[in-house]
């Protein structure tokens, strides 16, 4: 599993940005290509947003998707939508965090940060083959025992065939975000979006994830 | 009485005040007003002001006023037994006006270090003091552990505690005050409590909705307190006199001048609902609301602390060493009950376990209030925010500050050694207090400029 912390920067106990690792992958450092082409295939995607599903990966983003359903031999899904200004080009300028365990469960986050104080918009996607069960992750004092990564269950969302459960409070890189998490065959998938502004309320935030819900597609290894 | 709205005075703070505010939707959105028996007779103590009770998931609850209000002011250049006839005639005026009740209006008149310092003579012959800490009743303001550098240590001369079910009963008081020329007004402090024991949805959820402040829509819907917890138990709450100087018998009266007088501190808290419901998962928020090992059904909001289920520092020791952390109300129980029976002056007895403390505190969206004639020191915003004005009478201030510090693990005759507004000190990682003040309470009989005509 990758143990990637992300803290958000809203709390005074998670005010500290913890560092990003990477067990099997590259952290973005390339925001500053491309800002026209990308700005412009966000609004491309945001504009298919809560409308019609679409059938298959977008052909800017497919190529990271496929390679990492190739890399953890098991599928992987590759949104159509992303949160302005986002897009979900693995090793394109969002790229915050791509990394691959040992047991092949992934975490690729986007991240839009703004220094100007405009804040944030975050985006994860995990996925843990072969396992169901939720995550254990360290508990939030010296001497908690592990609690669950994703906890507090408030309510359930339907899209793209999938029924996804709505978890509030979330550990690691998904602190402070609301996540949805559903299993197909025996692996979990979560994705997940941070609370803070411009979407600084957990209803924005579940807005934006029903829409990605909605736009997940399924990108299966070796095709 | 009824005051017409547009014979508001005040200056600053009424212009400020005049132009509305959030707080105008509490009774649009607000529901009814719960039903109140009518008091007449005005108690000696200024602070009394009894509540009806009601039950929630089996608990018995008190039930808050609706709005509360606090009005802090320093003195001008003034002749005070002039100001004190003119201040006692506001008073009475409302005495007369309203029952002290959530139905009618409660005042309660404090006067902060600055003010004694007028009437150095008088005060050092009369002011209480407390013989168990040996020390002043009426201590100098100070921060606490968990408390930033930033905490503004104030130095108003008087404040003036609002209470009721109307708002426009509080307006009419504020009018009176304002009218008052020897006030230099420096805040107006606003909130409101409770709803939402009938299922209904609760003040504080209406209001943070409406102003929009972030996790407004992850507070419970009949939360009587943004934190999502009911904070008026009875058992949590001191009963009628035993917030009173002389109730406990660790205070000298000195004369007695002050008797049926209390302590009151008022803070200003800001508290971070995001943090709370995003970090927190509601065990977590029981553990650090409670204690470790709290049993509580799924969304329980009103968790018994009777008597029997008051912790002592034992306890709170060994729960902090299995597990790294403390629990808020059990923290505290270790120096806000009694740790034995106590028969009080009139002969009441007072059981072992009994709160000590009468919470008067109440949410706000103000950021950090309504009106502040120091705007930059206050750190002053139109930007609604929320949080809680901290409201409470203990018998001193150094029963207060025994509470205050237990809440930061600084447990009688042991400190816990927790990192200041760790996730490990209960709620102190989602509180940020901004101001701070001590006032002593007289009785009512001495409720204006006390001791000025001695």
């Amino acid at each position: 599993m990758p143990e990637t912390a992300r803290s958000g920067v809203r709390s005074s106990f998670v005010r500290e940005r913890a560092p990003r690792a990477s067990e099997a992958g590259y952290i973005g450092g390339m925001r500053a290509l491309l800002v026209a082409a990308a700005a412009a295939l966000a609004l491309t995607a945001a504009s298919a947003a809560g409308g019609a599903t679409k059938t298959t990966c977008p052909a800017a983003w497919v190529s990271g998707w496929q390679a990492l359903a190739n890399k953890i031999d098991a599928p992987v899904y590759c949104p159509t939508w992303m949160p302005n200004p986002l897009d979900a080009q693995i090793k394109g300028q969002y790229i915050d965090i791509y990394s691959i365990g040992k047991d092949r469960s992934y975490l690729v986050s986007f991240l839009e940060h703004g220094d100007e104080g405009s804040g944030d918009v975050h985006v994860n996607f995990r996925g843990y083959p072969g396992r169901t069960a939720i995550p254990k992750c360290p508990g939030p004092v010296a001497k908690s025992k592990p609690i669950p990564c994703f906890s507090e269950p408030v309510a359930h969302m339907t899209g793209s065939g999938i029924r996804a459960t709505v978890y509030q409070v979330n550990q690691g890189a998904d602190q402070w975000h609301i996540l949805l998490a559903w299993h197909l065959g025996k692996s979990l998938y979560t994705v997940s979006e941070h609370v803070i502004p411009p979407y600084q309320f957990s209803t924005q935030v579940k807005r934006n994830l029903q829409k990605l819900l909605n736009s997940l597609v399924l990108v299966r290894p070796g095709t | 009485m009824k005051l017409d709205r547009r014979r508001f005075l005040g200056g600053a703070a009424a212009a400020a005040l005049a132009g509305g505010s959030i707080y105008e939707l509490v009774d649009k959105l607000g529901g009814g007003t719960p039903a109140r028996t009518v008091v007449r007779n005005l108690p000696p103590e200024q602070h009394v002001f009894d509540l009806l009770s009601t039950t929630s998931e089996g608990v018995e609850v008190m039930i808050p006023p609706l709005h509360s209000e606090v009005i802090t002011a320093q003195l001008q250049d003034v002749d005070l037994l002039k100001a004190r006839g003119e201040l006692e005639d506001v008073l009475l005026q409302l005495d007369d006006a309203y029952d002290p009740s959530p139905s009618g209006l409660g005042v309660t008149v404090a006067w902060g270090l600055p003010y004694f310092a007028r009437v150095r003579t008088a005060a050092d012959a009369h002011l209480p003091f407390d013989t168990r800490a040996n020390k002043a009743v009426l201590l100098p303001n100070r921060r606490f552990p968990s408390d930033p550098e930033e905490t503004i240590l104030e130095d108003n001369d008087v404040a003036f505690l609002l209470r009721s079910d109307d708002a426009d009963h509080i307006d009419e008081a504020r009018k009176l005050l304002f009218g008052l020329s020897f006030l230099h007004i420096t805040s107006v402090r606003h909130g409101f409590a409770g709803g939402g024991f009938d299922g209904k949805q609760s003040l504080p959820k209406k209001l943070a909705m409406a102003a929009g402040v972030p996790g407004a829509d992850l507070i419970p819907n009949d939360a009587e307190l943004f934190l999502g917890f009911t904070s008026t138990q009875k058992a949590g709450l001191g009963p009628r006199l035993i917030a009173n100087h002389e109730t406990l018998g660790f205070v000298d009266l000195r004369g007695g001048y002050f008797h049926g007088g209390t302590h009151m501190h008022l803070s200003h808290i800001n508290e971070d609902l995001e943090a709370w419901y995003l970090n927190f998962d509601f065990g977590e928020r029981v553990l650090t609301a409670f204690t470790p090992g709290q049993k509580a059904r799924n969304n329980q909001q009103t968790v018994p602390q009777g008597p029997k289920d008051v912790q002592d520092v034992a306890q709170v020791s060994a729960a902090y060493a299995k597990t790294g952390r403390i629990g808020h109300s059990a923290a505290i129980q270790t120096t806000s009950r009694l740790q034995a029976d106590v028969t009080g002056p009139d002969g009441t007895v007072y059981p072992k376990g009994t709160a000590i403390p009468q919470r008067a505190d109440f949410n706000t969206l103000d950021n950090p209030f309504t009106f502040s004639a120091n705007q930059a020191r206050d750190k002053w915003s139109a930007d609604p925010s929320a949080g809680v004005h901290f409201v409470v009478f203990n018998p001193s201030g150094d029963d207060f500050e025994r509470n205050r510090l237990a809440m930061d693990g600084g447990l009688p005759g042991k400190k816990l050694g927790l990192e200041p507004r760790s996730r490990a000190q209960g709620f102190n990682s989602v509180l940020t207090t901004t101001h701070r003040q001590n006032f002593l309470v007289p009785p009512r009989r001495h409720r204006s400029f006390p001791l000025a005509e001695l």
